[in-house]
């Protein structure tokens, strides 16, 4: 329809994070969500666990970092009803949650294939993950070539 | 160090706007002008430039010297933009604060702008999902967020008590107080049943707990005090003192959902540096994006103790003859909120509250605040004004 794009591709205009390590240093992350685990950095200097993922350690500024595992089921603290402006790719109404992991971090996150006044406070969430929009990335001979992405949410037990 | 005046400032028209950004440019500065014909475009040797979603919605970047072409400034000393989402015009007016106290620039315009409403309206909300973190928050499909300021508000009237109909009174009052400004979106008055049986919007959160999005721009001039002296015969107010702290961006890392503690910090700062304290301000523009919003920073910013702010509305003590008047021009609930002017906005009500040439005049007025938030919740920017220096 864009007759001046004809038909490319804005990555400007994506809500996806780019994920691989063509664009990204913390691209673990994504192949551990496609593994089922929710994982983020720990500095191995001072033992600090910072989410989101980092390359740096926000409290010492080490890159001596490593992979750690986040429990990947928690508790609703608070859940919210979005059902009028909802973006464009996501259900309504939109749930999210204040989410407790295991007493190791709070995530205020989007709780998928709940219906209206479904989810409770002290109901049990688990981690889900799913496709999303794959990018389209420059091969080497000008073709384009279909970089496959995932994301979470999180489900009701 | 150099003492630093307002001496003029203007928008225009807000609402869902038949203009581009640069339109609204043009209209904002001419309004300002307008204010005070003893300062010409001749007379702008710096001018700061705020727009959050010039890229996004525009697909404008180096906007600075753009909007000086448009109102034939030339500016010497500073030509620039500023960017800091819903505290984009009060982060402006810090700016230019500084450079001139410190002498680098002498009279600085501000001025601030968002185009919003894209042709397609899907774009609008979609848009927004560069507004929180984009790669954790946005990919949760957080834009500017009602689900956030939702949990928000049930937790404090978990912890405190606070109630859907003292919510509500914050919108009754401050689309009350939007009847002041001529130029804002919505100039009706609304029955406290009205607010309380519109549609949810994210419950506790309904229509008119929500501001709405908004195109429009506002402009403001500063300029060091002596030449402030020839530049205008209007009462003289100055900036006596700001603050902006962030201790988060991301949710995950928001330690205090009913305590904003980079509020407080900020408010901390602003206050030692003007030399005032809480109960010194005669009046105050807050960053009212939600009602729970308004109520909190009752809260934080000192006017009443934690956990009161319902009872601070409930009690009339932020509306005119009250403790202190808030959002006296109708706040971003009625004047609406396009980003990058609503701190300047913000700072020309409390110019003309402490010139006493206000469309509702606070009598008296001598010391005013203005507060942002901004993101998610992720930073807060306060500044002081005064007729007076101490
Ligand atoms: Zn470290």
């Amino acid at each position: 329809m864009n007759s001046v794009l004809q038909g490319r591709y804005a990555v400007t205009m994506d809500m996806w994070p780019l994920q691989s390590a063509d664009f990204n240093r913390i691209h673990p992350f994504y192949d551990h969500l496609r593994q089922g685990r929710l994982t983020t950095t720990k500095c191995r200097d001072c033992g600090r666990q910072a989410f989101p993922p980092r390359v740096i350690c926000p409290g010492c500024l080490s890159e001596n970092l490593e992979w750690v595992d986040l429990p990947v089921t928690g508790r609703v603290l608070v859940a919210t009803e979005e059902e009028v402006g909802v973006p464009v790719g996501f259900e309504s109404p939109l749930i999210h949650a204040l989410i407790d992991l295991g007493g190791q971090i709070i995530l205020f996150a989007r709780v998928k294939g709940c219906s209206t006044g479904e989810l409770k406070e002290g109901d049990e969430v688990r981690l889900v993950v799913f496709p999303v929009d794959p990018l389209p990335v420059d091969g080497r001979k000008g073709e384009t070539i279909l970089q496959e992405r995932v994301f979470f949410a999180f489900e009701k037990v | 160090m150099r003492n630093v005046c307002v001496i003029a400032g203007g928008q225009s028209q807000w609402g869902v706007r038949r203009a581009t950004l640069r339109d609204m440019f043009q209209e904002a500065g001419k309004a300002c002008f307008e204010d005070n014909p003893a300062v010409t475009n001749k007379d702008i040797d710096g001018l700061i430039v705020g727009s959050a979603y010039t890229e996004r919605c525009s697909f404008q970047t180096h906007l600075a010297p753009l909007v000086a072409e448009h109102l034939g400034i030339k500016p010497k000393n500073l030509c620039l933009r500023v960017e800091l989402l819903c505290a984009t015009g009060s982060s402006g007016i810090m700016l230019a604060y500084a450079m001139i106290k410190a002498g680098e620039a002498d009279v600085v315009m501000v001025i601030g702008g968002e185009k919003l409403y894209t042709p397609q309206r899907w774009e609008v909300n979609y848009s927004e999902l560069a507004s929180v973190d984009h790669d954790w928050d946005g990919a949760m499909g957080l834009g500017l967020p009602p689900p956030v300021f939702a949990a928000v508000a049930k937790q404090h009237m978990k912890l405190y008590g606070t109630t859907e109909e003292q919510l509500a009174m914050v919108s009754v009052k401050n689309r009350r107080n939007g009847l002041n400004n001529p130029k804002g979106q919505f100039r009706e008055e609304i029955a406290l049943e009205t607010a309380m049986s519109a549609r949810p919007i994210v419950r506790p959160m309904k229509l008119f707990d929500c501001c709405p999005v908004t195109d429009g721009a506002a402009a403001i001039i500063l300029a060091a005090e002596d030449r402030a002296k020839h530049l205008t015969d209007k009462p003289l107010v100055y900036i006596r003192g700001t603050g902006q702290a962030s201790m988060h961006n991301m949710s995950a890392n928001f330690s205090n959902w009913t305590t904003w503690e980079s509020l407080k910090v900020a408010a901390q700062q602003a206050y030692a540096k003007a030399r005032v304290t809480p109960r010194d301000i005669d009046v105050a523009q807050t960053h009212d994006c939600f009602t729970i919003s308004e109520i909190i920073e009752y809260e934080d910013l000192g006017f009443c103790r934690k956990g009161e702010g319902g009872y601070f509305i409930q009690e009339g003590k932020s509306d005119f003859g009250g403790q202190v008047p808030v959002n006296t021009d109708g706040g971003l609930l009625s004047c609406g909120h396009p980003f990058g002017a609503t701190g300047i906005r913000q700072g020309i009500e409390i110019m003309r509250q402490l010139r006493g040439d206000a469309a509702r005049q606070v009598e008296g007025a001598r010391i005013g605040l203005t507060h942002n938030l901004s993101g998610f919740i992720a930073a807060h920017t306060v500044v002081i004004y005064g007729r007076d220096l101490e």
